[in-house]
């Protein structure tokens, strides 16, 4: 599934990225690689998706959320 | 001793505190050559040696996503800095510690700070740097930036850094690389010197990242046998998801051991709670800024107190001048132009200041990041940050504040455009001038003038920003929002204003010359000597009245539109002296300082002044360009004569052309 579709308070991992280099070079660089634990802190409509991983709370815009595949894991 | 450090770190890494603190006063801003990208230097001295800092552009990583990037690259690979001072949050570790790991494998000496120990200590992490050091092989230092205490630390680890002048061990790192599938087959056609400054492991794993500037760059330098030998390998292009999880693996290794402590808690604050709320968050963050704004203009009053003393000093000067028997021209010169322009400009390092504490404080507390969050939507329809909404906000109180509010936004070409849409925006002195006119000529209608306006600046800054944008946004920087919503952190009021006061300064030189310039030039055409009829801009205006009759503006409301260029205030004084027969070139100098209305000014506008004809000058001069000083702040940050020129050239044809529409719909009306 992809990132957008996780709700809100759910924990995922990421499964895969695919995008152009650029895409692929800013999402990596902020921490976001395939087998990284992320919990979805909020996901509003029309807002960036809010989510913690690696430490840090990250804003991911909706269409950017499109090249992120996630498998979400039940607590 | 002089030596050269350079600053490189992740946003949110205190990077900015850092050099501040370092250098104070002594920094200036400027552009990389050629590049629209700002330069930040500074320098100071410590034992009597003297450093410089460059503080170096970028984002997250060393690749080619943006021209800021490649310069920081360039700068490093070139070797101009003896040593790189790398800053990593300790809080966030791992994931910032990206930056070092992207770097590893230049050749540049560097050494590692890991910045916010206080954070972490709070949040019960324990970092072992001496652990750190030893698997990457060059200084490690737990920092905290904004304790002053901290920097002997801080001096002591840069004198070793400089002396030891040590590279990070990548061996670890190489083995992560060497599994990926063609690692070591394009590696082998490399050699150290094939690109001076980066090493083969480097280079590979940027050619796997599909980086141009690197494939470029080898292509140019390797021979054409061994360039053939690399492209004849299928370079799959998400090769940055492998390299990014060989960082990571090597990151995890580094801090395996040297790391301890409770995991952070995932969820929001209350205040955060508030500020990203779905529907709160708007009307909160817009609050904030308004408040701030409003707090900042308590110590900005005085200096714009100053600006007004240099107004009243014009006359004195003047008088002095007179019954010193000096030349009319060179009196004008001196009270109407220098004069003149000092006031403006000190008046606008009022705004300058306020702007510039504000917009910092919220950034270094982490607030700007909750603005582009709220705002990233609806921003990234004009093709902007969410943080674009900051100028626009101050720019309903003043333009030349506004842009220098555009500064917070990194990407130039979404700079330039933010800017170009705040001029949209009617400033405080069209606020102040717009409901007078509307009530004079249409009572009690005027409220219906004023959402006119309003709904016109929507649709005008939606219109610009589709012009605009093509040439300013490329497509492949119209990318969402990817960025990190960083903890609160408190303010470090020294450093901050020692930034804002260097900025301030910054301005004062560099728009002093532009307002003095285009004061001068507006002087110069107004100056009509014995007679009034002697002045160009007089002439002209008599000349194409035909045409801008056309456009609803007879010659002396199209004079005064033409003056309302240089101050809005001013455009009303003009109208008076110009209707009332008065001379209408000391009209002009004296309306540009605000002062010079008749006192039966109503009177004078209804007699002379037809209703469309108000209505057209109403709209002519609420989207004119906003005011001289607002033009040379707005070069001031772009660092663009083109774009700016551009820019006022577009909003004087499209003033125009707003009066002209209004005319013409006022016609049918009355």
């Amino acid at each position: 599934m992809k990132l957008g579709e996780l709700k809100e308070n759910s924990e995922a991992v990421v499964s895969g990225i695919s995008g152009d280099a650029r895409f692929v070079g800013r999402i990596t660089s902020i921490g976001l690689t395939p087998g990284c634990h992320i919990s979805i802190v909020k996901n509003d409509k029309n807002r960036p998706v809010l989510l913690y991983s690696r430490d840090t709370m990250i804003a991911v815009n909706r269409k950017e959320c499109e090249g992120i595949e996630v498998t979400e894991v039940r607590a | 001793m002089t030596a050269t450090i350079a600053l490189l770190g992740q946003p949110n890494s205190g990077k900015s505190t850092l050099f501040n603190a370092l250098t104070g006063l002594r920094q200036h801003v400027g552009n990389w050559p050629g590049k629209t990208v700002e330069k930040k230097e500074g320098s100071f001295t410590h034992n009597g040696n003297t450093y410089n800092v460059a503080d170096l552009p970028g984002s997250y990583s060393m690749s080619a996503n943006s021209d800021e990037e490649v310069i920081t690259r360039d700068f490093i690979a070139s070797g101009k800095a003896d040593v790189v001072c790398i800053l990593a949050d300790s809080s966030q570790l791992e994931r910032s510690l990206f930056m070092l790991a992207d770097y590893a494998g230049i050749s540049a000496p560097c050494f590692l700070v890991l910045n916010m120990e206080d954070v972490a200590r709070e949040q019960g992490k324990f970092i072992d740097a001496e652990a750190i050091e030893k698997k990457l092989g060059i200084p490690v230092m737990m920092f905290s930036a904004t304790d002053t205490k901290a920097y002997d630390k801080f001096y002591a680890t840069l004198k070793r850094a400089l002396r030891e002048r040590s590279q990070i061990n990548v061996s670890a790192l190489e083995s992560e690389y060497e599994k990926i599938g063609g690692y070591n087959e394009i590696k082998e056609q490399l050699s150290d010197n094939s690109v001076p400054g980066y090493t083969p492991m480097w280079l590979t794993v940027k050619y796997l990242e599909n980086d141009t500037v690197v494939s470029a760059k080898l292509k140019n330098e390797l021979p054409k046998d061994k360039m053939r030998k690399i492209e004849s390998l299928s370079v799959n292009s998400e090769g940055a998801v492998a390299t990014g999880e060989c960082k990571f693996a090597w990151i995890d290794e580094i801090l395996d051991g040297a790391v301890n402590g409770r995991k952070e808690k995932t969820s929001l604050g209350k205040l955060d709670r508030i500020f990203t709320h779905r529907i709160w968050g708007k009307p909160a963050v817009v609050l904030t800024v308004i408040l701030g704004l409003l707090a900042s203009f308590i110590p900005a009053l005085p200096v714009m107190g100053i600006g007004s003393l240099i107004d009243m000093l014009k006359n004195v000067a003047a008088e002095g001048l007179i019954s010193a028997g000096c030349p009319d021209f060179i009196r004008g010169l001196i009270c109407d132009v220098i004069i003149q322009s000092m006031s403006y400009v000190v008046k606008m390092l009022g705004f300058v200041f306020g702007v510039t504490l504000v917009f910092g404080m919220l950034e270094e507390v982490g607030i700007m990041a909750r603005i582009s969050y709220v705002f990233d939507n609806t921003m990234g329809k004009l093709g902007l940050q969410g943080k674009s909404v900051m100028p626009f906000l101050v720019s309903f109180g003043c333009t030349m504040g506004g842009a220098a509010g555009a500064r917070v936004i990194d990407n130039w070409g979404q700079k330039v455009l933010t800017i170009a849409l705040a001029w949209a925006v009617p400033c405080g002195a069209a606020w102040s001038i717009i409901p007078m006119l509307s009530t004079v000529f249409f009572g009690a209608a005027a409220p219906i003038v004023i959402v006119a306006i309003l709904l016109v600046m929507l649709l005008h800054m939606w219109i610009t920003a589709k012009i605009f944008s093509r040439g300013l946004v490329k497509t492949e920087d119209r990318y969402g929002m990817i960025m990190e919503l960083p903890p609160y952190h408190k303010p470090k009021w020294g450093s901050l204003m020692r930034y804002v006061l260097g900025r301030t300064k910054d301005t004062f030189f560099r728009v002093t010359k532009v307002v003095l310039l285009v004061c001068v030039i507006f002087w110069l055409l107004s100056y009509a000597g014995s007679s009034d009829g002697n002045s160009i801009l007089y002439n002209i205006g008599i000349a194409i009245e035909p045409v801008t009759k056309f456009f609803g503006l007879p010659w002396q409301l199209f004079l005064a539109f033409i003056a309302s260029s240089v101050g809005k205030e001013g455009a009303v004084g003009v109208i008076s002296a110009l209707y009332t027969g008065g001379s209408y070139s000391a009209a002009f100098s004296d309306a540009m300082s605000g002062g010079g209305v008749a006192a039966n000014l109503n009177e004078i506008l209804l007699a002379n002044v037809s209703r469309p004809e108000a209505l057209a000058f109403i709209f002519a001069i609420t989207f004119n360009l906003p005011c001289v000083v607002a033009l040379a702040a707005t070069y001031q940050e772009i660092h663009s004569v083109k774009w700016t020129a551009k820019i006022a050239l577009y909003y004087t044809v499209t003033a125009l052309l707003l009066a002209c529409a209004a005319y013409h719909i006022g016609l049918l009306i009355w």
